[in-house]
Order: C-alpha cells, then structure tokens, then sequence
C-alpha cells in the first residue's frame, strides 16, 4: 500500500474500512484514480467535493455496492470481491448505506422495506419473529414515520418521508459501517432534524464506522469529524473547509 | 489503397462484432452463475424468504397464464381440426387425430405456450430488473447483505422453468378439446375415428419430449428476461430498449432452442413416435 494513504486516526489498531489503490471509470471516464484510504473501525469520515467528483461512487465502492476496475477494498480486514452480500453479514459486516436518491424497493410497503433484510438474515442475526417486529418498529419510531403509512408503497410517500424511511432501515440492520449520501439535500426541518440526530449517534458509536459523503457547509462545520476532499480522483485531507463553497 | 482501407475496416468491424458477441455470451452466462452460485449460498433466513418468492412467481407466471392461454389452446386446437377436416374429410379423421397431436403436443404447445410467457412474463421481468436498477433498489440489496442474484433472478428463472411445463400441459389439454369440440360439431359420428387418432399418436415418449422442451424454453426465457433487464444502466430510457431486446433475443432463442431440441429428439427416439 503506498505510504502517502491519508488516514483518520493513527490511535485504533483495529481496522475499519481500508481501500487500496483503487481505479474506478464510468463509461470509459476515469472517476477515482490510484486511490487509496484508510479508516479504522468506529471512526468516522466525510468526504466532499465538487458535483461529479466521485463521492458517490467512493461511498458506493467502500460500501461493496460496486466493484472497482483495479483495487481492493477491505471491510474489518475482508476484501468484499472476495465475498458475496450475504457471506458479508455471516463475517458480521452490517452496512447500513443511505442512497441520495431511491434504494427503497418500489413492491414492498414501508414496513417490509424494513423487515426484509432481518428476515433474510434472521438466522444470522438470531432474531425471533417478536424481536424482528419490534426492531422494525423501533426503527421507524424513530425516525418518525406514522404508523398509518406502514402499509403503504414508497411511492405513496413524500420525499422527505422517503429519506427518513431509508435511514429507518440502515438503522434497523444495526450497522457497523453506515455510509450516508448527500444526508440532507433537499429535505424537509423535521427530516435534516432528524438526519442529523443519526449522523450525531452514529458518529459517537464505537461500534460503527462513518462515512458521510456531502457538500453542504453547516453538515461539515458541525459533525466535526475528519473532512476529506476528492480532487481529480484522489482524496486529500489538508484542504480549507469552506474551499467548496462556490465563489461568486 | 482506399479499398484496402475498407477492408481494414470491414475486418475492424466484424472483428468488433465477434468480440462483442462474445463478451455478450460471457456476460449471459456470469447471470446464470451468479444466480446458480447465490442459489446454494447457506442461510435458514434466506431460504425461507426466497422460498416464498419463487411461490409467489411461479402464482404470477403460471396460475395467472391460465385464462389465456386456455382460450388460446381451445382457438389453435379448434383451427387445426377444422383445416384437417377441410383437407381430409371422413376419410382422413384417424390421420387428423395423429397430426393433432404431434402438431399439437410435440411443437405447437410447447412454442406458443413460450409465448405467452415471454409476452406476459418476460417483458414483466425485463422492464421490472430494468427500472429496479434505474431507482438502486438492485444496490440497495446489495447494501443490505441480500445476494439480488439469489432474489431477483433466482425465484423468475425456477418459475418460468416450472411453469411453461404447466401451462405447456394445460395447453395441450385445452387444445385437445378444443379439437374435440369441432370434431363433433362438424360430423358428430366421426369422432371416433378421431379420438382414436388421438390415442394412436400419444407415445410414451411425448410427456418427456413435452417436459424437457418446455422446462428448457422456460429456463431460456428466465434467463435470457432477467439478464437484459439486469444490464440497463443508471438512464430510465434504457429500460425499454432493453424489454425490447429481451422480448426479440428470447423469441429467437427459443425458436432456435425448440428446432435444436424437435431434432434431437427425433434423432435419438424418432422410430418410437411413429
């Protein structure tokens, strides 16, 4: 790995999320480039950059979502090439990944958006029936999604509701590497509220690695977590805070 | 030199379109892996919740095919019998029994119950893994420790494979009947000899012939259905260029796949269907 890989903190030997040398193109157009990036487990990270940079796509690679042309990416010292989406839950890999736009499952209702992964998992979770309900619900208590709604399609829903039900559901899964995309773009008070009250939780758990993937100035300045910024497909840290702010 | 130049390019083409189909074949097959892979990966959970997906597909594919394709088999059976009849008269009435079914349930029933499928099932299939990979849903199941090939193409590929037999036998059936039908209505007293027709061209050997045609056009059309909709990129447009592509590719496969299989059979069992 090479020696100029920016990490989040050299205080936790255990390791989190590691990405090496990674090369990623959309339709031949060359996104991240020789990338590499460390972050140990129950740390926490944002990255931003401008509109195209690869944010997403990072978020997305780090999350095993997509795989990278050249490079590894290692959760917990798994490289998840290596493993399918459930063998990744069988190691104890749990990623809770809230998508900018859609990732809600347009067939199922609210509640089954929520339910369906712990069913999937149950056993590997050791959830009974009882304790599956009552996560679900819990989950979206807490992000204030009104009972009355629980039966409905996603489409049925406004946008912020949409959002929050997305979170309901990373949370739910109890995560140990929880990837947020662009948290509060275009919602609502109540759901930036609520967002942010997450993104606090999450970044203040041991148990969970972070990684916030935004451009919105307030979101830097306050999860006060290390910042990094893609620039032509590479991720630097020594970089001014409010650079992003478009100049006039 | 200029037409050396052409050739260049003509060669440059073809060489193109080569590699292309062959990386096309590749990528057909990785879907088919994936989804036979993910298939056997542990999990009590998982098997519970695929398991009642693949119910749940085999309910849309085959059981809600059936008004259809009933009407449909009663119509070509009916057609056929009448043309037999035009063609043949009272004479003929035991050889229009034996056309019956080797028309009927060696080729016909097989192919057009494929049709069906591709038509009600497939563009379904194609256009739904289409817009699921448009909105992420593909990705967030990925995201959530769900295998998509154990849950999206696994369940479609069993229920077409499951149900094109079904509807195949139910096809033949319907068309029987519908044969039956206008056989009496056009001279009720031969029927007899047309029943008997009936009875004398069924083999042993057509249950199977009518198994592994329609459960392999079945798997074909899963296959084939799941794999274009699962290659629509991130642009909505995508998604019914790439139905089309399926609904076109998997009529041409099964067409091909039914002539492989009609030769096949006959070339190992031909003298025992005679």
């Amino acid at each position: 790995m090479s020696s100029s890989i920016p990490t989040a903190s050299t205080t936790n030997d255990e390791p989190g999320l590691t990405l090496d040398r990674l090369h990623f193109a959309y339709k031949k157009n060359p996104i991240l480039k020789d990338l590499s990036w460390e972050l140990p487990a129950g740390r926490s990270a944002l990255v931003t950059g401008s509109t195209g940079s690869g944010k997403s796509s990072l978020l997305y690679l780090a999350a095993g979502l997509i795989l990278p042309a050249q490079g590894t990416v290692l959760q917990r010292g798994y490289p998840l090439k290596q493993l399918l989406p459930s063998q990744r839950v069988q190691k104890g890999l749990r990623v809770g990944f809230v998508f900018q736009e859609g990732g809600l499952l347009a067939n199922h209702t609210v509640y089954s958006n929520v339910t369906l992964p712990l069913h999937y998992h149950a056993d590997v979770l050791k959830l009974s029936a009882v304790a599956l309900a009552e996560r679900a619900e819990q989950a979206l208590d807490a992000m204030q999604i009104t009972r009355r709604h629980w039966q409905e399609l996603p489409a049925h829903l406004s946008y912020g509701n949409r959002k929050r039900l997305l979170t309901a559901r990373a949370l739910a899964f109890r995560p140990n590497f929880f990837f947020y995309d662009d948290p509060d773009a275009g919602t609502d008070p109540r759901t930036t509220q609520l967002t942010q009250q997450v993104l606090w939780k999450m970044r203040d758990d041991p148990e969970v690695t972070l990684v916030v993937a935004t451009n919105r100035p307030h979101l830097i300045e306050s999860l006060t977590i290390p910042a990094y910024r893609i620039e032509r497909g590479r991720l630097t840290q020594n970089f001014a805070r409010d650079s992003f702010i478009p100049q006039q | 030199m200029q037409s050396q130049n052409s050739e260049g390019n003509l060669l440059e083409r073809l060489g193109g379109r080569a590699v292309g189909a062959v990386k096309g074949l590749l990528q057909l097959i990785t879907t088919l892996m994936a989804a036979l892979t993910a298939a056997r990966a542990s999990g009590a959970g998982a098997r519970a919740v695929v398991g009642k997906m693949v119910v749940r597909q085999i309910f849309y594919t085959s059981f809600q095919a059936v008004g259809m394709t009933s009407l449909m088999a009663l119509l070509v059976g009916a057609t056929l019998v009448a043309q037999t009849e035009l063609l043949g008269g009272a004479l003929h009435r035991e050889t229009a029994g034996r056309i019956m079914i080797a028309v009927i349930l060696r080729e016909v029933a097989p192919l057009v119950t494929a049709f069906i499928v591709i038509g009600r099932s497939g563009t379904a299939i194609a256009t739904e893994l289409g817009i699921m990979r448009v909105n992420h849903e593909v990705l967030a199941l990925a995201s959530l420790g769900i295998d998509p090939p154990r849950v999206l193409v696994w369940p479609r590929l069993v229920a077409c494979t499951v149900s094109v037999p079904l509807l195949s036998i139910f096809f033949s059936a319907a068309a029987v009947l519908g044969g039956l039908l206008v056989a009496f209505f056009m001279d009720s007293h031969g029927i007899a000899d047309w029943r008997h027709g009936v009875s004398m061209g069924l083999t042993a050997w057509d249950l199977p012939l009518l198994a592994v045609k329609s459960a392999g056009l079945g798997a074909l059309i899963g296959w084939l259905c799941c794999h274009y909709g699962l290659s629509v990129g991130m642009s909505p447009t995508e998604v019914p260029q790439k139905a089309s592509t399926a609904v076109v590719r998997t009529l041409l496969a099964c067409i091909s796949y039914n002539a492989i299989a009609t030769v096949v059979f006959y070339w190992l069992v031909g003298a025992k269907l005679t």
